[in-house]
C-alpha cells in the first residue's frame, strides 16, 4: 500500500454545524466540524458519548432524527456536496458509495428477513442484479467477512446468529456494493473484547483488499490504535485535535486528548492505583460555555480560554498535526 | 492477504434448519390448548360455511307447513321454525352469511386501515394529522347509529330505483335485491371497522420507524416504498394478525346485531341475527328457535377470541408470562 494520495480528499467536511430543537429553543450540538478523509485512508473519530460523533456521520447521508437539523457547512464527497444533493442522488450514495456499519448488531438487522435476503437488497437495488446473482454475491460477501458455511447461513434469521456474527453480516451489508467509503459507527461497542479484536482485524484486512476509505467512530482510542492512519478527537461537537495516529500517541497536545490517553489503564500500573479520569462532564447542548468548550474541565485553563474559542491550528514542526488550544499552542511556541 | 478463519461454528446449531419467526409462533400456538380448540371450531365453522349446501339435508327456504315448530329430532337436528323450515339448514346458511360478511368487511377494513395507518405513521406531518382526524371522527360516531342511518337512508332509494329499472326494462337482474343488502352491509360495516386497524398500524409503525434496522435500511439507500413494505409492515403484522382474528369475531357479532335490528341482511336470507330476532318472539314456547342460532353465534365469538388470545401469546411472546 502506498501512502494516502495527497490529491483532493474523498470526503471533505467543512464547518458542519448541527442543531437540535429543544423546548428552550435550538441548541448547537455539532459546532463547525472540519474533517477530511483521503482516498484509501482510515480515520478514527474519537470522543466520549454525546460529543456528536455519530450525528456528524449520520448527517453526511442526511439520516438525522427529526428534531436534529444541519444548520451550516458543506460535506463534499468525491466533489459533490452531500448536503445539497437531491433525494434520488442521495439514495445512490447511500449504500452504493458510502457503506454504513451500525453500533448495535442486535437491533440493526430486520428480524423478519433472512440475512441472505437482506444482503441481496442493496445489490438488487443499486446494482440491478438478478435475484440469483445477488444470492451468489451474498454468499461471497459472507465468506469475505469470515462467516463459516455461508451457503447455509444465508437462510438464517438474525436471531439465530451471535452478536459477532451479526456484526459481520452488517459489515458485509455495508460492503455489498463496493463503497468508496465505509463509515463504522462504534461497530464493536456491543461486542465482547475478543470479538472486538476480530472485527478490527477484519476491517483492517478488508480495507486493504478493497482499497476503500474508512471512518471508524469510537470512544476507545486503544482499540483502533493499530487500525487507523489518522485520529480526529472530538469534544462537545468540535474537533479539538487532529493528528496521524503515531504522532497523537507520541505527542498528545490537547489537554483533553492527554486526559483520554491517561485514562487508558496500563499493565504496568500499580494494582492499588486509581484509574485516571477527566473530572466533570461535557457541556449540555444549549449550555455551551462562551470560550473553549473544554475550559470548565481543563486544569490548564487560563482567562483567555473562557473568553474566546480556539481554532484548529497546525502544531509547528509536525506535519498533519493540528490542535485547538491556546495554552498548548503557547507552550509549544515557548519550547521551540 | 487472507482473513484469519475463526471458529464460529459453535454459535449456531449446525444441524437444525433455520426456524422462521412464523414457524416459531405456530409451534407456540399449538402448545396453547384453548387456542387450538378455538382454531378447531373456527376451521369447522369455515368448513360448514364453504360446504354448507352439501351438508344440509334441506334447503334453507323449503317450507314444510305440516311440520312447523317441531322440537329437535333426528329428521330435523335443530327442529323447525314457524314456517316449517329446517333450523339446522338455516343455521348452516347463516354461517355462510356470517363468514362472507366477516371476511369481506374485515378485508376492506384492514386494507383501508393498514394503508392509511402505515402511511400516516411513516410520513407523519400533515398527512398523519388528517388521517388521525378522520379516524377519530369516525370512531366518535356510535357504530349502530351510523349503520342504521346509512341503511335507512340509502336502502329505500336504491330499492325504489331498481324497481323502476325493472318496470322499464323487465330485466330480472333488477329484482335481485339480496346483493344490495350485502353491499350496504359490507360498505357500512367496513366504514366503521377500519379506524382501529389504522390506529394500531400507525402506532406500530411509529415505534418501528425509529428502530436501528430501519435507519440501516435507509443507509443502504432503499426507497421509502421498499422500507415500508419489507422492513416496517412485516414487523408490524404480529399485532395486526391478532387484531384481525378478534375482528372477524366482532364482525360476525356486528352483522348479527344489525340483522337482529333489521338493518342488516334481510329475510329470507338466513343470518344468525335475524334468526335470533325471530326466535326471541316465541322463545317461551319454542326455545330451540332462539337457542340454536344464539349458541352458534356464541361459539363462533368465543372461538375467535380464544384464537386471538393464543395468537397474541404466540406472536408477542415477551408480552405474556
Amino acid at each position: 500500500m502506498t501512502a494516502p494520495e495527497i490529491q483532493k480528499p474523498l470526503l471533505d467536511v467543512r464547518g458542519l454545524t448541527i442543531e437540535i430543537e429543544t423546548r428552550r429553543g435550538p441548541a448547537i450540538i455539532v459546532d463547525g466540524i472540519n474533517l477530511t478523509v483521503g482516498k484509501g485512508e482510515t480515520v478514527g473519530v474519537v470522543g466520549e458519548s454525546g460529543c456528536g460523533k455519530s450525528l456528524t456521520m449520520l448527517s453526511l447521508v442526511r439520516l438525522l432524527p427529526n428534531k436534529i437539523k444541519v444548520k451550516g457547512g458543506t460535506a463534499e464527497f468525491a466533489g459533490r456536496d452531500l448536503l445539497k444533493m437531491s433525494k434520488s442522488e442521495l439514495r445512490q450514495v447511500r449504500g452504493g458509495k458510502i457503506g454504513f456499519v451500525f453500533q448495535d448488531p442486535m437491533t440493526s438487522l430486520n428480524p423478519v428477513m433472512r440475512i441472505g435476503d437482506q444482503l441481496c437488497e442493496p445489490l438488487i437495488y443499486h446494482r440491478n442484479m438478478s435475484k440469483a446473482d445477488a444470492g451468489k454475491r451474498a454468499i461471497e460477501l459472507l465468506r469475505l467477512v469470515g462467516i463459516p458455511g455461508p451457503e447455509q447461513r444465508i437462510t438464517a434469521y438474525p436471531h439465530e446468529l451471535s452478536g459477532g456474527m451479526r456484526q459481520r453480516v452488517m459489515i458485509a451489508m455495508g460492503l455489498a456494493c463496493d463503497p468508496e467509503l465505509l463509515i463504522a459507527d462504534e461497530p464493536t461497542t456491543a461486542l465482547d473484547v475478543t470479538i472486538q479484536a476480530q472485527i478490527v482485524d477484519l476491517v483492517k484486512d478488508l480495507r486493504k483488499k478493497l482499497n476503500m476509505s474508512v471512518v471508524w467512530i469510537t470512544h476507545d482510542l486503544a482499540l483502533i490504535a493499530g487500525l487507523v492512519d489518522r485520529v480526529a478527537v472530538l469534544y462537545a461537537g468540535t474537533v479539538v485535535e487532529d493528528a496521524p495516529v503515531g504522532e497523537l500517541f507520541a505527542r498528545p497536545t490537547h489537554p483533553y486528548t492527554r486526559g483520554l490517553l491517561a485514562s487508558i489503564p496500563k499493565l504496568s500500573d500499580e494494582r492499588a492505583s486509581r484509574l485516571s479520569s477527566i473530572g466533570g462532564t461535557p457541556p449540555e447542548p444549549g449550555r455551551r460555555p462562551k470560550g473553549c468548550p473544554f475550559a470548565p474541565r481543563c486544569a490548564l485553563a487560563e482567562s483567555i480560554c473562557h473568553e474566546r474559542v480556539p481554532v484548529l491550528e497546525p502544531v509547528a514542526g509536525h506535519s498533519g498535526h493540528r490542535v485547538a488550544c491556546f495554552v498548548a499552542q503557547r507552550q509549544l511556541k515557548e519550547a521551540a | 492477504m487472507t482473513i484469519t478463519p475463526v471458529n464460529l461454528s459453535s454459535t449456531v446449531a449446525d444441524d437444525e434448519p433455520p426456524v422462521s419467526l412464523w414457524r416459531d409462533a405456530w409451534h407456540r400456538l399449538l402448545r396453547n390448548k384453548l387456542a387450538v380448540a378455538g382454531l378447531a371450531v373456527v376451521i369447522l365453522l369455515a368448513f360448514v360455511a364453504v360446504f354448507g349446501p352439501w351438508l344440509t339435508p334441506y334447503d334453507f327456504l323449503t317450507q314444510d307447513l305440516e311440520a312447523r315448530n317441531q322440537a329437535p329430532s333426528l329428521a330435523h337436528l335443530f327442529g323447525t321454525d314457524d314456517l316449517g323450515r329446517d333450523v339446522f339448514s338455516r343455521v348452516v346458511y347463516g354461517t355462510r352469511t356470517a363468514f362472507v360478511v366477516a371476511i369481506v368487511v374485515t378485508t376492506i377494513a384492514v386494507a383501508i386501515g393498514v394503508t392509511l395507518g402505515a402511511m400516516a405513521g411513516f410520513f407523519g406531518g400533515l398527512f398523519d394529522r388528517i388521517v388521525m382526524w378522520f379516524t377519530d371522527m369516525t370512531m366518535s360516531v356510535p357504530n349502530l347509529l351510523l349503520v342504521v342511518v346509512i341503511n335507512a337512508s340509502l336502502k329505500t332509494p336504491i330499492t325504489a330505483w331498481m324497481e323502476a329499472r325493472y318496470q322499464a326494462t323487465l330485466n330480472p337482474f333488477y329484482r335481485e335485491t339480496i346483493w344490495v343488502d350485502f353491499l350496504l352491509v359490507f360498505g357500512s360495516m367496513a366504514l366503521i371497522s377500519w379506524p382501529p386497524y389504522a390506529r394500531l398500524v400507525r402506532a406500530q409503525v411509529l415505534s418501528i420507524r425509529g428502530r436501528p434496522y430501519v435507519t440501516a435500511a435507509r443507509a443502504l439507500g432503499l426507497t421509502n416504498r421498499l422500507i415500508l413494505m419489507r422492513y416496517i409492515v412485516p414487523n408490524a403484522i404480529g399485532p395486526l394478525i391478532v387484531s384481525v382474528s378478534a375482528g372477524l369475531g366482532t364482525a360476525m357479532v356486528l352483522e348479527s346485531a344489525f340483522s337482529f335490528l333489521g338493518v342488516g341482511v334481510n329475510p329470507p336470507t338466513p343470518s344468525w341475527g335475524n334468526m335470533i330476532s325471530d326466535g326471541l318472539r316465541v322463545w317461551q314456547h319454542y326455545p330451540h328457535l332462539l337457542a340454536a342460532p344464539a349458541a352458534v353465534l356464541g361459539l363462533a365469538t368465543v372461538a375467535f377470541s380464544f384464537l386471538g388470545d393464543g395468537l397474541n401469546d404466540a406472536l408477542n411472546p415477551r408480552g405474556s408470562k
